[in-house]
C-alpha cells in the first residue's frame, strides 16, 4: 500500500499518459433526477445541461449537473450562455460542489440524436476535456416505463477522422470504420451514498407494483410506432438523397475518367508524332488541365449518421413491438380467463 | 488690325462674319481679307451640306462622293453667279479644280467629267456676259472687281487645257449623256437643299429625251445603270412599245428570246428593279412568238414576281400575289391547249426548244416546276395571313382570296394527274388539304357560298382582279399567242368538306411521300375530330403510330401534331369521354407552354431569353389567326376534365395526397389557389374551375356546375346544350363519388333514396356508380337489397398501416437505386435487370398485395390513365357494353380478375404494376416520356 503512495506526483502524471479506457459512467442518483426533471419539464422541447464530476481511472463519475437556459438562436444570447455557464461554475465552486466539467446531457425525441451538431459539440468538449460523455435522456420513451438514459461518446478512430474531416470511402476503408463505430455507448452505473440508500429503503412503498409498472402495461403503442415509422420514412428520404449524391458523383467521376483517357490517348499520339519528328515529347500529365482536377467526393458522414439513426429507430421498434406482443398475449390470456 | 479681328472671329457666328464683311467692303480692306472671308463662308456652307448628307446616312462609293462634292461646288458657283459674287466664285473655282484632281484619281480615267466641262462652259459664258456689261462692272465693289479680273485670267489659262473638250461640248452638249445621267440622279439624291437652276433642269430633260433615241437599238445600258432605273425603265418600256409597235412583223423569235435572256440576266443584280422586271417580262409575254416561248416567259414572270418581296419575314404584296395566281392559270391554259408542251425542271432544255411553233407535233420541253411555284404561292398566302393584323378588314379580304388559290391548286392537281405525275399531285393535294382541314362544316359552307356568290355576281372578285390586267393589255398590242381560258376559273367544291378531304387524303396516302402522308394523316385526324368523330380520328392516330415518330419530324409537323392532339381532346370532351380528353390535353399543358406548342403566340420564357433569330424563327412558324384553336376553350376543357378526374381521386387518397396524381398541372393550380388568403370571385378560366373544384370537393354539384356554366367559352361550342348537359351529369356522378369517398367512414349505412335526392340522379345511375365503386374496391361496402341501403364495412387501414405501406414503397425505391449504384460501380450493363432485383420486387409486390386492396387499384388505374392517352384502339368502341366497363377500359383487366381467381390475380397485378412502372412500360408512361421528349426536341430545334 505504501509503495504506490510513495510515487511522486510526477510519476503519477506520467502514468496518467497511458490512461485506461473509459469503462463505466457512474452517476449520482441526484444528478439523474435533476436531469430527468429538467428534460421532462421541457418536453417536447429539447434541452441541454452541463455534467460535473470527476474522472477517476476508467470510471467517470458524474456527481452533479445544472441545466442550461433554453437558448434562442441569437449570437448575443449565445455569448450570454457561455457567461451563464462560467458564472454557474463559479457559484458551485463557492459552495464546494464538484465543478469539473465532464460532459453534457441533452434530451431527445425518440432517439433522434445522431446529428452533426452533436458530433460538433462533442468535439468542442473533447478539446478541453479529455474524457467526456454525453448523457441522452428520452422523455417520450420513459413514458413507457423504461429509464431511457444513455451515455454516449465518440469512438477515438472516428474522432481522428473527423478532425481531418476526411470521410472519403478510401479513408474509411483504411480505418475500417463503419457506421456502427461512430458512437460508443458506455454503461451507466447509478451510485448513491449509503445514507440515501438507507432512506430509499425506508421510503419504499408497501405495494409490490409501482407507477412504473403500470406504465409498462399500457396497451396503446400505435402513437409511438407511428412516430417511429414516420421518422423512418424521413430517414429513407434522406438516405435516397444521399444516394443520389453518390450516383451523381460516380457519374461525374466516370465521365472525367473517360475524358482523361481520351486526353491521354491524344497526348500519346501526339508524342509519337513528335518523336517521329525528332521533337521533345510533352509530359503525360498536365495539372493545369481542368479534367485532371479531382472531383470532390461527397462526405459519407451524413449517410453514416442516417444509418445510425435508422438502426436506432429499428431497435426501438423492435423493443417496443416485442414488449407489446407480450402484453397482448397477456391480455388475451387474461380475457380468456 | 483687321487681321487680328479675323483671328478672333473664328469662333463667331456667320452673321457676325457677314457684318464684318460689309465693314470691310465699306472700308476697302485688302483683297486677301475678302477672299478669306469668302472662303470661310463657303467652307461653312460646304460643311453644312455635308452634315445634311450625314443625316441621311446613305452609303456611297468614293466615286459618288467625289462627284457629289463637285456638284456641291458647282451649285455654290451657280449661287455666286446669281448674286454676281466674283469673290466666292473665284474661291469655288479653285476648289473645283482641286476636286477635279481627286475625281480623276478616283475614277482612274483620263477623261474629265462632263460636269466639270459643263461648269467651265458655264463660267466662260458668265464671264463673257459680265465683261460685256460695263455698267455692272463699274458698280462692283473693288474686291469683287479684282476677283473678276483674276478670274478672267485664271479661266483663260485653265480652259486652254480643256479646249477641245469644251468645244465639243459646245457643239453637242448632249453627247455626254452618261455623266449627265449620273448627275441628275445625284441631284435627286442630294435633295432640294440647293436651289436648282431651272435652265439646267430643262437642259437635262432635253438630253434625257434625246437619250431615248440614242438608246434605241442597244438598250443594254441596263448593265451600267447603277440605280437610275426608275426613270430609265419606264422609258425603256415606252421604248419597247415603240420598238415592237413600229413593226410587229419584224419581231422575231430571236428578238424576244434575246430580250428575255437579257432581262433574266439582270435579275438579282444590283439596281435591277424587281417590279420593273416583272413589267418588262409581262410585256414580253404579249409579244412571244410561240406558245412554248410564252410559257417560258410566263415562268420567268412568276419567278420574278416571287422576287418582288426579298425578305423572308415579309410577305409578297397582295396584288402581285393575285397577278401571280393569274399567271399560273394562264400557264395552265397553255399547257391545256398544247398538250405536247412538257414542263420539266430536271434537264436544261435545248436552246431553240421554244422556237418550235404551234404546228410542231413532238414534245416541247420547257423548264419550270409547277409544284414548287404552287407551294411558293401557298407559302406567300400563309405568310401574308401571318403578317396582316387579324382584326382588320384587310385580313378578311385576304381570306377571300383563298378560293382563288384553291382553284389554282385544283387545276394544277388535275393537270398533274392528267400527265400522270401523281407524286407531285399528292403534294398539291396536301396543300389543298391544309387549307381545308381546319374548317368546320359551317366555315366550309361559308366558303362555298362565297364562291357561288361571286359566280352569280358575274363580275366577281376574280374578274375584278383581272380587270386591271385587261386594261394593261389593251395598252399594248394584242398578244401574238392568244391563250384561251381553258381551265376553270372557279373552284368547285363538293357538298361536304369530308368528301373533299377523303378524296384528297386518299390520293395522298396512295402516292405521297412520308412527310406528305404524315401531314395528311394529321390533317385528317384533325378534321375528323372537328366533326366529332372521336373514335375514327383516334383510331387513325393510333394506327398510324404517329406519336412514336413525331419528335423526329420537322417542327411544323410537330405543331400540326400538337394541334391535332388538342382538337382530339376537345372532340373527346364534346362526346363526353373525359378521361380521354384529359389524356390528350395533359401533355400540352404539362410544360405550361401551350401557346408555343400550338404556335399561337410567342410565350415569354422567364428563365432564358431567346435570341432574335430564334424569335424570328418562331414568329415564322405562327399559325394565322383564323386557324387558331381557342386557347381559353382548350384550357377550360383541360382543367374541367382534370377536375372531374382529380377531385374524386384526391378524396379517395386523402391519406397521402402525393402518391397518385392524375394531373400535376391541376394539383399545382389547386395548391396555389388554396394558398390564397382571400379568394375573390372568379375572373378567368382557372379561377372558375378552381371555384368549381372547391364546390365539387364538398359534393356541391349545383354550385360547381353553375360556376362552370358561367364561363364564356361555351358559346364557342357548336352543340353547347348537349355538352353542358353531359357536363352536368358528369359533375353529378363525380360529386357522388367524391361524397362517398370523403364521408363513407362517417356512415354505417346510407340509403339509395337519400343519395338519389342528394345528387339528383336516377336510381339506376346511383346504383351503377356505387356498384362500380364496390367492384373497383374503392368503397368498402355492400348492398342491402331489401332496404335499398349501402352498408359500409369500415376496413380503412389505420394510420400505422398506411405509414407502413409508405415505408415499403420508400424502401423498394431505395433498394432499386442501390442496385443501380452497384451496377454503375461494378460496371455491369444497365440494360437487363439483375435477377435479384426482380425477386426483391416480387417480395415488395407480395408484401403490398397482402394488405393492400386499394393499392392494386392504384396500379390498375394508372393503366387506365394510360389508356386515356394511348390505350387500345378497340377498347372504348365497346363502351356500349354495360355500365361496368363503360369508359374504363383499363378495368377490363381488373374485372376479369374479379370474376375468376380474384385474390390471386391481385398480387400479380400489383406486382405487374410495380414492374411496369419501373421499366416505364405502361402505355401511359411511355407516352408521357414521348411527350416530354417531343417537347424537348421542339425546344431544342427552337434553340438551335
Amino acid at each position: 500500500m505504501a509503495n504506490p503512495m510513495a510515487r511522486s506526483f510526477l510519476q503519477v502524471a506520467a502514468s496518467e499518459e497511458v490512461a485506461s479506457p473509459l469503462r463505466v459512467v457512474q452517476i449520482e442518483g441526484l444528478a439523474i433526477l435533476k436531469i430527468i426533471k429538467h428534460c421532462k419539464e421541457f418536453s417536447p422541447a429539447l434541452v441541454t445541461g452541463q455534467l460535473l464530476g470527476l474522472d477517476v481511472g476508467s470510471v467517470l463519475e458524474v456527481t452533479n449537473c445544472f441545466p442550461f437556459p433554453i437558448r434562442e438562436e441569437d449570437e448575443e444570447i449565445e455569448a450570454d450562455g457561455a457567461n451563464y455557464q462560467l458564472e454557474m461554475m463559479r457559484c458551485l465552486r463557492e459552495v464546494n460542489v464538484d465543478n469539473n466539467t465532464v460532459g453534457w446531457y441533452q434530451s431527445t425525441l425518440l432517439g433522434s440524436f445522431q446529428t452533426v451538431e452533436l458530433i460538433e459539440t462533442f468535439m468542442n468538449y473533447q478539446e478541453n476535456i479529455r474524457r467526456c460523455v454525453c448523457i441522452i435522456y428520452d422523455p417520450s420513451r420513459s413514458n413507457q416505463g423504461v429509464l431511457a438514459l444513455k451515455a454516449m461518446k465518440l469512438t477515438d478512430s472516428f474522432m481522428d477522422l473527423y478532425r481531418n474531416n476526411n470521410f472519403t470511402g478510401e479513408k474509411l476503408r483504411e480505418k475500417n470504420l463503419s457506421w456502427v463505430d461512430i458512437f460508443e455507448e458506455i454503461p451507466i452505473k447509478v451510485s448513491n451514498s449509503a445514507l440515501i440508500s438507507a432512506f430509499m429503503t425506508e421510503l419504499e412503498a408497501e405495494t409490490p407494483v409501482s407507477q412504473c409498472d403500470y406504465d409498462r402495461l399500457q396497451l396503446s403503442t400505435s402513437p409511438f410506432m407511428e412516430r417511429n415509422v414516420e421518422f423512418l420514412i424521413e430517414c429513407m428520404d434522406d438516405l435516397s438523397m444521399e444516394q443520389q449524391k453518390f450516383q451523381f458523383y460516380y457519374r461525374n467521376l466516370s465521365r472525367q475518367q473517360a475524358q482523361q483517357q481520351a486526353w491521354l490517348q491524344k497526348r500519346r499520339a501526339e508524342n509519337m508524332a513528335r518523336k517521329a519528328a525528332g521533337e521533345e515529347t510533352l509530359p503525360e500529365e498536365d495539372p493545369s488541365n481542368p479534367i485532371f482536377k479531382p472531383v470532390p467526393e461527397p462526405s459519407r458522414l451524413d449517410s453514416f449518421l442516417i444509418t445510425n439513426q435508422i438502426a436506432n429507430y429499428c431497435n426501438q421498434i423492435n423493443g417496443v413491438v416485442g414488449q407489446s406482443f407480450n402484453r397482448l398475449y397477456l391480455m388475451k390470456a387474461l380475457q380468456e380467463n | 488690325m483687321a487681321s487680328r479681328f479675323w483671328v478672333q472671329s473664328d469662333n463667331d457666328t456667320e452673321e457676325e462674319e457677314s457684318d464684318y464683311e460689309d465693314d470691310i467692303d465699306a472700308g476697302g480692306a485688302g483683297e486677301t481679307a475678302g477672299e478669306a472671308a469668302g472662303s470661310r463662308y463657303l467652307q461653312g456652307n460646304a460643311s453644312d451640306s455635308d452634315d445634311s448628307d450625314g443625316q441621311k446616312r446613305v452609303v456611297r462609293s468614293a466615286k459618288d462622293k467625289r462627284f457629289e462634292e463637285m456638284m456641291a461646288t458647282v451649285d455654290q458657283m451657280k449661287n455666286a453667279m446669281k448674286i454676281n459674287d466674283w469673290v466666292s466664285l473665284q474661291e469655288s473655282f479653285d476648289k473645283i479644280n482641286k476636286q477635279l484632281e481627286k475625281v480623276i484619281r478616283v475614277t482612274e480615267s483620263e477623261k474629265v467629267p462632263t460636269l466639270y466641262i459643263k461648269t467651265l462652259v458655264m463660267l466662260e459664258d458668265f464671264l463673257a456676259q459680265a465683261l460685256a456689261n460695263k455698267d455692272a462692272k463699274k458698280k462692283m465693289s473693288s474686291s469683287n472687281a479684282k476677283a473678276l479680273n483674276s478670274m478672267k485670267q485664271k479661266l483663260k489659262k485653265n480652259n486652254k487645257q480643256f479646249e477641245d473638250l469644251i468645244n465639243k461640248y459646245r457643239e453637242n452638249p448632249e453627247s455626254e449623256d452618261e455623266g449627265e445621267q449620273e448627275q441628275t440622279e445625284d441631284e435627286d439624291e442630294s435633295g432640294s437643299e440647293f436651289e436648282e437652276d431651272p435652265s439646267k433642269i430643262s437642259m437635262m430633260s432635253d438630253s434625257g429625251e434625246e437619250d431615248e433615241e440614242e438608246d434605241e437599238e442597244g438598250g443594254d445600258n441596263q448593265a451600267e445603270g447603277t440605280g437610275v432605273w426608275e426613270k430609265k425603265m419606264s422609258k425603256k418600256d415606252k421604248l419597247m412599245d415603240k420598238q415592237f409597235m413600229k413593226d410587229p412583223s419584224e419581231i422575231t423569235w430571236d428578238t424576244v428570246d434575246k430580250k428575255l435572256k437579257e432581262i433574266v440576266a439582270a435579275r438579282g443584280r444590283k439596281g435591277t428593279g424587281r417590279v420593273e422586271q416583272v413589267e418588262q417580262l409581262t410585256f414580253l409575254t404579249r409579244v412571244a412568238k410561240t406558245p412554248a416561248q410564252k410559257l417560258e416567259i410566263l415562268f420567268n414572270v412568276v419567278s420574278a414576281q416571287f422576287d418582288v418581296n426579298p425578305s423572308l419575314s415579309g410577305h409578297m404584296p397582295i396584288n402581285v400575289w393575285k397577278k401571280c395566281v393569274q399567271n399560273m392559270l394562264v400557264i395552265l391554259d397553255i399547257l391545256e391547249q398544247y398538250p405536247n408542251i412538257v414542263v420539266d425542271d430536271s434537264v436544261e432544255p435545248e436552246e431553240k426548244e421554244t422556237q418550235k411553233g404551234t404546228d410542231y407535233k413532238g414534245t416541247i420541253r420547257v423548264w419550270g416546276n409547277l409544284v414548287a411555284f404552287l407551294e411558293r404561292i401557298d407559302a406567300e398566302f400563309f405568310k401574308s395571313l401571318q403578317c396582316i393584323d387579324p382584326h382588320t378588314r384587310e385580313y378578311v379580304e385576304r381570306l377571300r382570296d383563298e378560293p382563288t388559290f384553291l382553284v389554282l391548286a385544283q387545276n394544277v392537281q388535275d393537270y398533274l394527274e392528267r400527265i400522270g405525275d401523281f407524286k407531285a399531285a399528292a403534294k398539291v393535294a396536301l396543300r389543298r388539304v391544309e387549307l381545308i382541314y381546319y374548317k368546320p362544316q359551317e366555315v366550309y359552307n361559308a366558303m362555298r357560298k362565297l364562291v357561288e356568290h361571286t359566280e352569280s355576281g358575274g363580275n366577281g372578285e376574280a374578274e375584278g382582279d383581272e380587270e386591271p390586267q385587261a386594261v394593261e393589255e389593251t395598252r399594248g398590242p394584242p398578244s401574238f399567242v392568244v391563250t384561251l381560258e381553258l381551265v376553270p376559273r372557279r373552284p368547285t367544291f363538293p357538298e361536304n368538306s369530308r368528301t373533299l378531304m377523303d378524296l384528297l387524303v386518299s390520293l395522298i396516302y396512295k402516292y405521297g411521300d412520308e412527310r406528305t402522308k404524315a401531314r395528311a394523316m394529321l390533317c385528317d385526324i384533325y378534321h375528323h375530330a372537328i366533326l366529332d368523330e372521336f373514335s375514327t380520328s383516334r383510331d387513325l392516330l393510333l394506327m398510324s403510330h404517329l406519336q412514336d415518330g413525331v419528335q423526329h419530324m420537322d417542327i411544323s409537323t410537330q405543331i400540326l401534331f400538337n394541334r391535332a392532339m388538342a382538337q382530339l381532346g376537345l372532340c373527346a370532351f364534346r362526346v363526353g369521354l373525359i378521361a380521354e380528353a384529359h389524356g390528350c390535353l395533359s401533355e400540352l399543358y404539362a410544360g405550361g407552354r401551350v401557346k408555343e406548342l400550338l404556335a399561337q403566340g410567342v410565350s415569354q420564357s422567364r428563365y432564358h431569353d431567346k435570341t432574335p433569330e430564334q424569335e424570328k424563327l418562331e414568329r415564322r412558324r405562327q399559325m394565322p389567326y383564323h386557324m387558331h384553336i381557342n386557347l381559353e376553350l382548350l384550357e377550360a376543357v383541360h382543367l374541367i376534365s382534370a377536375m372531374l378526374l382529380e377531385v374524386p381521386n384526391m378524396a379517395a387518397n386523402a391519406h397521402d395526397a402525393k402518391r397518385k396524381v392524375i394531373s400535376k398541372t391541376f394539383r399545382r393550380l389547386l395548391e396555389v389557389n388554396e394558398r390564397q388568403t382571400f379568394t375573390g370571385p372568379p375572373e378567368n378560366v382557372r379561377d372558375h374551375v378552381m371555384a368549381a373544384t372547391r364546390a365539387l370537393s364538398k359534393g356541391d354539384f349545383q354550385k360547381s356546375f353553375g360556376v362552370i356554366k358561367s364561363l364564356d367559352v361555351w358559346k364557342l361550342l357548336r352543340n353547347r346544350e348537349n355538352v353542358l348537359e353531359m357536363l352536368m351529369s358528369k359533375i353529378k356522378e363525380e360529386a357522388l363519388r367524391t361524397y362517398l369517398f370523403t364521408y363513407s367512414s362517417s356512415y354505417d349505412s346510407l340509403s339509395l333514396d337519400q343519395l338519389t335526392t342528394m345528387f339528383d340522379l336516377s336510381d339506376r345511375l346511383v346504383h351503377s356508380i356505387v356498384s362500380k365503386m364496390m367492384i373497383m374496391e374503392e368503397l368498402h361496402a355492400s348492398w342491402d337489397q331489401p332496404t335499398r341501403c349501402i352498408v359500409f364495412h369500415n376496413v380503412e387501414h389505420t394510420r400505422l398501416q398506411s405509414l407502413a405501406f409508405q415505408l415499403t414503397e420508400k424502401l423498394s425505391v431505395l433498394a432499386e437505386s442501390n442496385e443501380r449504384a452497384l451496377e454503375a460501380r461494378t460496371g455491369g450493363g444497365l440494360d437487363g435487370l439483375p435477377p435479384r432485383r426482380r425477386e426483391g420486387q416480387d417480395y415488395a409486390g407480395a408484401a403490398m398485395g397482402k394488405w393492400q386492396e386499394n393499392f392494386s387499384h392504384g396500379r390498375q388505374s394508372s393503366g387506365r390513365l394510360g389508356f386515356g392517352v394511348g390505350g387500345r384502339p378497340s377498347a372504348s368502341t365497346q363502351s356500349s357494353g354495360g355500365v361496368f366497363t363503360k369508359d374504363r377500359a383499363g378495368q377490363s383487366r381488373g374485372t376479369g380478375g374479379y370474376s375468376s381467381g380474384y385474390q390471386s390475380t391481385r398480387y400479380q397485378d400489383a406486382y405487374g404494376g410495380v414492374g411496369r412502372s419501373y421499366q416505364t412500360g405502361t402505355t401511359g408512361r411511355g407516352l408521357q416520356v414521348d411527350a416530354s421528349a417531343r417537347m424537348v426536341s421542339l425546344n431544342r430545334a427552337g434553340r438551335s
